[in-house]
């Protein structure tokens, strides 16, 4: 997490906390993780949010800053992908990432409960479009399992 | 140099990406939900965008980025000329890529498809420039008419 971004109202870590919360999950949890045909596991663990905050924020943005929150800690903890700026819309891709010479570009989506994988098929395909000369990642967070899919188009 | 420029000009390109990514984010948020300050917020990443543009090569991806990003945010935001005059500026430069060249076209290609979504008689008819010499006389009256085009 970029520390200059902790404390400001878009306060991914405690918009992840609340989305893992939502569904049931207490600090710590493991999510499984599947990455592209490699499954591992991922202990995610975070400072316990007051429920209350549940019914005076908007559910659909919890589930995505809060997707955000968990797959931009995956990227940076699983290959060291350090956040660079956001991506305006434009770009078809959510975030921009650097690690040592490389640059990846990053699209994020959070499902709450349903199928993720249709929405990861969804997101490879949009993150296919980005134009920039970087890799390309999408990842999306199925806050109920909870599970960490990502895959490359 | 105004107050806004200076204070800009002594902020380093590690805070201008945190700056520029808490405005994408909050004139998304406005946007979305059709908030009359999201010409306001889009200007605003438009500044940083700009400013960044300024510090970075074209031929790098955060430089190309910030390119693009000037224009695209300055088209969101209404302000049509001003994207006119970025691109101008970017598309001059020698070593901004062909690829980054041609996400300025789509921006632009893309903002008179939105126009001609939002204002359909006028693009049948092919007065869609009309709008756009509509909006420079009203801009100075952006709190009256904020999402008007």
């Amino acid at each position: 997490m970029h520390p200059r971004l902790r404390g400001h109202p878009t306060d991914y870590a405690r918009f992840g906390a609340l989305a893992l919360q939502r569904a049931g999950h207490d600090t710590p949890v493991q999510a499984g993780v599947r990455h592209g045909d490699k499954e591992s596991t991922a202990d995610l663990e975070w400072p316990s949010q007051d429920p209350t905050l549940l019914q005076v924020l908007d559910g659909n943005r919890i589930t995505e800053d809060g997707a955000e929150a968990v797959a931009l800690a995956y990227a940076s903890s699983s290959a060291g992908w350090v956040m660079k700026r956001r991506l305006q819309r434009s770009e078809s891709a959510d975030w921009l990432l650097h690690h040592e010479e490389r640059w990846l570009a990053l699209e994020v989506s959070g499902v709450a409960t349903g199928d993720p994988w249709a929405r990861l098929e969804d997101k490879k395909r949009q993150v296919a479009r980005c134009s920039l000369a970087a890799e390309r990642l999408a990842i999306v967070i199925a806050f109920d399992r909870p599970d960490i899919l990502a895959d490359s188009p | 140099m105004t107050k806004t420029d200076s204070i800009l000009a002594g902020l380093t390109e590690d805070e201008l990406d945190t700056l520029v990514s808490i405005a994408i984010r909050r004139a998304e948020i406005l946007d979305e939900t059709q908030s009359p300050g999201a010409d306001d917020a889009w200007s605003e990443v438009m500044v940083y965008e700009e400013r960044l543009a300024a510090l970075t090569r074209p031929e790098d991806i955060p430089g190309g980025v910030a390119r693009v990003g000037a224009v695209t945010a300055a088209l969101s935001a209404g302000r049509r000329s001003d994207a006119a005059r970025l691109a101008s500026r970017y598309l001059s430069e020698e070593a901004f890529p062909p690829e980054r060249r041609e996400a300025i076209q789509r921006a632009f290609q893309e903002d008179q498809e939105r126009l001609a979504r939002r204002f359909p008689s006028l693009a049948k008819t092919g007065r869609l420039a009309e709008l756009a010499a509509w909006r420079a006389n009203t801009s100075i009256y952006l709190h009256v008419f904020p999402r008007a085009a």
